[in-house]
């Protein structure tokens, strides 16, 4: 083990910092979520880890419904929507009742639902693990310093950069978007010039829903589909967000790229600690800023 | 009318007659407690099933010594302390004969610790600690699955006949990990004392993505890698491989890795030659007490058996086959019958060993091979390595009982 440390070249730095990169994405686009919703909605949602673990349930049953090339295709834009069309009816029917409650209140209801989806996953998708296979254009790896770095993996760093010019967009130029940053201020304020607020925050809760089933179906062929990966990525999303201000989108991305590449070259540098590496990173930041690296919303 | 009186009363003594017999051989009752929510319970429901479909049998053909088995399960979602609380519940209010399960080894250590008081026999299943039958074993406790320590061992035979000294251990940072890692890399050093180890990495229970850890032992450019992880991290942690061609740069062991419930959710993305140790496939061995089993289990449930299945079904077998020995439900007469005692099985026949509980269950070693026929891949070039050869010796489980 001795000496270990001084074996480290830059290149294998490198690779480990665009493998960091890639996982990044997933992070940053369930994070986002989250934070969109926790920002305009004010709702710890943690039900969130629940959305992105259906998205990937459903891209496992819409994959191998079309089966053969398409179905991958097709799982990746029909599991995001399935799992948007699930959290419209949750809000109408249910949250749109509860935005006066206190955060509490909210919190321990958006709880519920994990163990509700939990137990709804448990039923429909049994306990077997599930896959989803890699479609053939992405299999394998690309030789990169000499390391292998799997191509899928590059998809993902081109997916990543795209969503978040998609949210740039719709936080800063879109009416839907300038709306929901004013209600994130002055709720009352934006329902007093005449705007149906109520509408607005469906629509953002469901575009919040949306990326968390998006992030499910990405990570889908990288991993097992399993119960319980609900409650590993909320923790993530939540320290994600915590770190980068709550409700801040750029604070997810932030707080996803810090989070991810600690994590990434943590294992390269200190391989039998890796596990403490990114959360030491984290307790450190907020030591010193408490609320987050960028301005929180709250 | 005297008379239809006289003969209801007849008939009505007649019937007590037949029935009493019935009513004072109280059924003998059977505790689960296990995991059945979450991902372990791809493995514990194969446990059961397998269990109720011999249970089933036994009950058919009229009990053991008159008695019908009945069993009640309790959910034990992983926590040590829902285990225990259940398998109190279950002895003191169901009035149980014996406890069986669990996956979770620290829940069985803690069941088991509690048998040893109450003088409950415990039927471990799929528990993979050593300290089980070793060095907290006593009494009341029985191991019905392999160990970390014989699948070290099996595990160290095999790779000692390999030309590899320089290694890297990753695995899972909990119990079973360091457990089989240590059984593993202990074994091989007295095999083959030049080994050195390079390194270690650690990750967490439920880690999704493994190709960041697999770049990372990449780089460190070991001859081979032992790779002490379980449970729902195997399939991921075989698709990395798989895509990043990490068992075509550094050949890798993985405990679990030939097992039904690793490679078929993986479809065709599983890696070729990695190897692997099980305690059972329903491809093999090839013999009709396997297929019968398989063809059973496959009809009243509509899945193959994994491993779990072996477990249930020769926990049953040994229940009844004690019982019937002991001639009573004595527990203590239960257990000197238990000890030693031999079963027929799907893999043919099986000993618990008088000394320490353990079942001696042989070992199948093989290498992840697609096969025509199947979706997914199978175990191939399968050595059976007998259970004696991977028992730890019954000196090495004194001397971890401080004896």
């Amino acid at each position: 083990m001795h000496g270990f440390i001084s074996q480290i070249s830059l290149p294998s730095l490198l690779q480990q910092i665009l493998v960091g990169l890639s996982r990044t994405t997933i992070l940053f686009i369930v994070a986002s979520g989250l934070s969109l919703v926790l920002g305009v909605l004010r709702i710890p949602n943690l039900a969130h880890g629940s959305f992105y673990m259906i998205g990937a349930f459903l891209t496992y049953s819409v994959a191998a419904a079309v089966g053969g090339k398409a179905g991958f295709w097709v799982a990746m834009v029909a599991a995001p929507i399935g799992v948007a069309l699930i959290s419209l009816v949750m809000e109408r029917g249910l949250f749109c009742h509860l935005y006066d409650r206190e955060h509490l209140m909210l919190l321990l209801f958006t709880f519920s639902f994990t163990l509700v989806f939990g137990d709804l996953v448990k039923i429909i998708w049994g306990s077997d693990f599930r896959s989803v296979s890699i479609p053939p254009v992405f299999q394998g790896s690309l030789s990169i310093f000499g390391l292998p770095l799997p191509r899928y993996n590059l998809f993902l760093l081109v997916i990543g950069p795209l969503v978040a010019l998609g949210l740039w967009i719709l936080t800063q130029k879109t009416k839907i978007g300038k709306i929901a940053r004013a209600a994130a201020v002055d709720r009352e304020m934006v329902g007093a010039v005449g705007i149906n607020v109520s509408l607005v925050f469906s629509a953002v809760f469901v575009i919040g829903c949306f990326l968390a089933g998006l992030g499910g179906a990405l990570v889908a062929p990288t991993q097992n589909i399993t119960q319980g990966m609900d409650h590993s990525i909320i923790m993530e999303a939540f320290l994600i967000v915590i770190v980068g201000g709550l409700g801040n989108i750029w604070g997810a991305l932030l707080g996803a790229l810090i989070f991810g590449l600690t994590d990434a070259v943590g294992i390269l540098l200190w391989p039998q600690f890796a596990i403490v590496f990114p959360y030491a990173v984290v307790v450190t930041i907020l030591m010193f800023r408490p609320r987050g690296l960028l301005k929180s919303t709250w | 009318m005297k008379r239809a009186f006289g003969m209801f009363v007849c008939e009505m003594v007649f019937i007590v007659l037949m029935v009493a017999p019935l009513v004072a051989a109280d059924p003998i009752k059977v505790g689960i407690v296990d995991c059945y929510t979450g991902p372990p319970s791809t493995y514990t429901n194969d446990v059961r099933d397998a269990f109720q479909l011999a249970v089933d049998k036994i009950n058919a053909k009229g009990g053991v010594l008159g008695r019908k088995i009945e069993f009640t399960t309790r959910d034990s979602k992983f926590k040590v302390d829902l285990g225990l609380s259940a398998a109190k519940e279950l002895i003191m209010r169901e009035k149980v004969n014996l406890l069986m399960g669990t996956i979770n080894s620290a829940e069985a250590l803690a069941i088991s610790d509690l048998c040893k008081t109450e003088k409950i026999p415990l039927l471990v299943t799929f528990s993979k600690s050593d300290a089980i039958t070793g060095e907290k074993g006593h009494r009341y406790v029985f191991s019905m699955n392999e160990n970390t320590s014989m699948a070290g061992k099996a595990a160290a035979v095999a790779l000692s006949k390999k030309p590899y000294t320089k290694y890297w251990i990753g695995g899972d940072d909990y119990e079973y990990g360091h457990a089989i890692a240590d059984g593993v890399w202990q074994n091989l050093k007295k095999l083959k004392p030049d080994v050195e180890l390079l390194g270690q990495t650690w990750w967490k229970v439920g880690e999704s993505d493994f190709t960041p850890f697999i770049t990372a032992m990449i780089s460190a450019k070991p001859d081979a890698v032992i790779i002490a992880t379980g449970g729902k991290n195997c399939v991921p942690f075989l698709k990395a491989a798989e895509t990043t061609g990490f068992n075509k740069r550094v050949p890798f062991y993985m405990h679990t890795a030939t097992e039904l419930s690793t490679l078929q959710p993986l479809g065709m993305d599983a890696p070729e030659g990695v190897l692997g140790t099980s305690n059972y496939f329903f491809y093999y061995p090839d013999s009709p007490e396997n297929k019968e089993f398989v063809k059973e289990f496959q009809q009243a449930f509509g899945r193959p058996p994994k491993v779990g299945a072996l477990y249930g079904y020769i926990t049953a077998a040994f229940i009844a086959k004690a019982y019937e020995k002991a001639g009573t439900i004595d527990t203590e007469k239960f257990i000197d019958a238990l000890e030693g005692m031999t079963v027929d099985s799907p893999v043919g026949k099986l000993t618990i060993r008088p000394y320490d509980h353990q079942v001696m269950l042989p070992m199948f070693m093989g290498v992840t091979q697609k096969s025509p026929g199947y979706d997914f891949l199978i175990a191939s070039d399968i050595i059976t390595i007998s259970g004696e050869d991977v028992m730890p010796t019954i000196e090495e489980i004194k001397k971890s009982r401080g004896q």
